[in-house]
């Protein structure tokens, strides 16, 4: 099982659109996918139009009063699985400082249904948080949409810095740009010049496009309802340069 | 969890109205409707049934559009599926495209192909049951035969997801109301009846010809897979099946007539002889990734043009033996070998002076493990390779033995018999093993030096023979333990009580 977290401190960058195309895109392959919406929002979960309710909500699940396997839903995509969120997340932080081995609870609830599963998303809410600790030790990839502006780069320092300094096993991270407009002089420049030093940066650039937007109305990921559209070749362009 | 998806017939496996279905569902679900596809299904599975026997269901569907795999898991839920195209059965698990497809079915075929068990045009039409949040949470799978002859009737398959089983069952209780019914799946299942139980007072001839009439089926059904070369245990379990064939006639000497020994005995040595090649060289390619991991000094790449000289062997070998098994010989040999055995089996008990199977079985096991016993308590730690290749083929004659008289002696002392005696097998076949693939390795790479090969795939082979050399001897100091046990007072007493001295 391959565990990728979409993740950044910042919000609106693209995490959830990215985690959906690409979870869609392993599942089109064949792989056993997970999605797990970590965000109280419910984007992830709105997206694949189910219902945004945990029985027992984060507390039930992260002290294993219920095991995840009862929480579990079908999308309306083969292969592809979602674990909905629930209001009650925005507690999860909470919920996981009363748990043994805080920082790994995460990883070890999705070891149960390690067997079931090839591949998992986790769409993680924007924030560093005892989640987001758990995020890290739990994931083999961190994907990192990034703005191309120049505020974008000093958060990605922030949380590249924030994985460097973290104990125990670090994902990989792997950085891509994200909602970018080619039209716009500093786009252009950032991207032409952002380091790849601290951490590896895609060579795909998902770029600023509606038919991304789109999807919230159609709630479905754009490889499913316009396949043969840019933003969907450019999801796959991402999902071939970092897939297992 | 998930429950399994459901068959559901119409009354008299007739057809299905879905104008009826989608009616009923109507009141619970917004029904979308899907068009109607004909499929190409074929259904897969190693010759030997190996899906079959772990739980598993792969079939192949071909659309106008697309082809895919479907995998179906023992729970009936678990389905993994991956777009294929391009592919002709029979194939190797290798064959398919990487994945969680490949990598959940390769274990279990493992060096078997994946061949056509059935296959059959059928019109399928999906139906998806939404929620008001137009959530799909149930799909319906209605099937019906292309063509009206079709063994297998029109269904409707509840396919439930998971996380809404409530959905499937509500949909399946609407289904029932309609009258349609619970789809059994044991009908497809080879409904084989049991082998009818020998007698140890019946005529030895009768038993041996039961035997061997098995042993030739083996072969015929064996047959095609060898010639078309689907995989290599074709003709593995065909020669497993000559092996056994050519035991039998012989430790059945005393109750066959002269003519099994002077016309029969040779026929099948000669087919025996004929298989031999190809297996041998088989063996080496399918030893090939463990024989690169024994090597210190050398890279698995410098074994490439051994590996590519023993697939060019191979493909001559294969020819005189594809010639060996299209010839009048080998067709004569099948052809009268059947009346031979009806022949023998046609024994009139009355006065006869044959022995009966129980006394055959008795008298054999007691002088094959004799001679076990006495050829190995011989064997000493300076004794020839020879002694020991022939003490191996003692044991297999006691192993046949413990076979073909299975049916005529108690089961569970047999059982155990032959743990026993697999331990000293297992050395004794390692000792021979090393003994004959040094040999061959050396002829191998003296042939590939008149080819002029390079010397970086001589030296490597070098480093094999100095492995096979030390396993050899390895072997060797294991025999004793091995040969300890198999003659300590339990397995000794077992045996001779099989033998009917106990």
């Amino acid at each position: 099982m391959r565990v990728y977290a979409s993740y950044n401190i910042k919000g609106g960058v693209g995490k959830t659109t990215t985690a959906v195309n690409l979870a869609y895109l392993s599942a089109r392959e064949g792989a056993r996918t997970l999605l797990w919406d970590l965000d109280p929002q419910a984007a992830a979960t709105f997206l694949f139009r189910v219902r945004p309710r945990v029985k027992g909500g984060s507390h039930a699940l992260v002290t294993r009063k219920r095991p995840i396997e009862e929480a579990l839903k079908a999308t309306d995509f083969e292969n592809l699985d979602l674990l909905p969120a629930d209001f009650s997340y925005r507690n999860m932080d909470l919920d996981l400082d009363d748990t043994k081995k805080r920082t790994r609870r995460l990883g070890q609830l999705l070891a149960t249904v390690a067997d079931d599963y090839d591949v998992v998303f986790l769409d993680c809410p924007p924030s560093v948080s005892l989640v987001s600790e758990n995020v890290l030790h739990a994931a083999d990839v961190l994907l990192v949409p990034l703005i191309p502006a120049t505020l974008s780069l000093r958060t990605f320092d922030q949380l590249t810095r924030f994985v460097a300094d973290s104990e125990g096993r670090r994902p990989e991270v792997v950085a891509f740009f994200s909602m970018a407009d080619r039209r716009k002089r500093l786009h252009r420049e950032v991207i032409a010049t952002i380091s790849r030093d601290q951490a590896r940066v895609a060579v795909t650039v998902i770029p600023a496009l509606s038919i991304i937007e789109q999807m919230a109305e159609l709630r479905a990921p754009v490889p499913a309802f316009a396949p043969s559209s840019v933003a969907a070749q450019c999801y796959e362009q991402l999902w071939a340069e970092v897939r297992p | 969890m998930t429950s399994p998806s459901a068959a559901l017939l119409a009354p008299d496996d007739g057809a299905l109205d879905l104008a009826a279905v989608v009616k009923a569902l109507s009141g619970s679900f917004a029904v979308v409707t899907g068009g109607a596809q004909v499929v190409r299904q074929a259904r897969l599975d190693t010759f030997d049934h190996r899906l079959r026997d772990a739980g598993l269901v792969l079939e192949h569907q071909v659309t106008a559009a697309e082809g895919r795999l479907v995998l179906i898991g023992p729970d009936a839920v678990t389905t993994r599926v991956t777009p294929v195209a391009g592919l002709s059965w029979p194939a190797l698990a290798g064959a398919l495209p990487e994945g969680a497809l490949r990598d959940a079915l390769a274990p279990v075929s493992g060096i078997r192909a994946l061949m056509v068990t059935s296959e059959e045009r059928r019109r399928v039409r999906r139906v998806e049951l939404h929620d008001q949040d137009g959530k799909t949470v149930a799909r319906l799978q209605l099937d019906e035969p292309v063509a009206k002859t079709s063994a297998v009737p029109a269904e409707v398959r509840v396919l439930p997801l998971r996380g809404y089983d409530e959905a499937a069952r509500r949909t399946s209780t609407i289904l029932a109301a309609l009258g349609l019914r619970p789809a059994s799946d044991d009908a497809v299942l080879d409904d084989v009846p049991p082998p009818a139980s020998p007698d140890r007072i019946a005529p030895a001839p009768v038993l041996l010809a039961g035997v061997l009439r098995e042993f030739l089926s083996a072969m015929q059904a064996n047959l095609p897979g060898l010639l078309d070369d689907v995989d290599t245990e074709f003709l593995h379990d065909f020669r497993v099946a000559v092996r056994r064939t050519r035991s039998t006639l012989k430790l059945g000497r005393p109750a066959l007539p002269d003519e099994m020994r002077s016309r029969w005995e040779p026929a099948f040595k000669w087919l025996g002889d004929l298989t031999t090649p190809v297996r041998d060289l088989d063996v080496y390619e399918l030893d090939l990734p463990v024989m690169s991991g024994w090597l210190v000094a050398a890279e698995p790449a410098d074994l490439g043009p051994f590996a590519a000289h023993l697939r060019r062997r191979r493909t001559a070998e294969r020819r005189a033996l594809v010639r060996g098994l299209r010839s009048a010989r080998f067709t004569r040999l099948v052809a009268d070998w059947e009346p031979a055995l009806t022949d023998l089996a046609d024994v009139d008990a009355e006065g006869s002076t044959v022995p009966t199977a129980g006394e055959l079985a008795d008298r054999i096991i007691t002088r094959t493990f004799r001679r076990v016993a006495r050829d190995g308590g011989a064997i000493t730690p300076d004794s020839p390779a020879e002694d020991l290749h022939s003490l191996r083929k003692r044991c297999k004659e006691l192993r046949y033995s413990l076979e073909v008289f299975s049916g005529v002696i108690d089961k569970a002392a047999r059982k155990q018999a032959v743990t026993d005696l697999k331990g000293l097998q297992d050395v004794l076949g390692r000792f021979q093993d090393s003994e004959v693939q040094r040999h061959a390795l050396r002829k191998f790479a003296e042939e590939m030096v008149t080819d002029g090969t390079s010397a970086g795939a001589v030296l490597a082979m070098g480093e094999l023979v100095g492995h096979l050399d030390g396993e050899q001897d390895r072997a060797h100091q294991d025999f004793q333990r091995a040969f300890g046990r198999f003659v300590r007072p339990s397995s000794t007493a077992r045996l001779q009580s099989l033998g009917g001295r106990g």
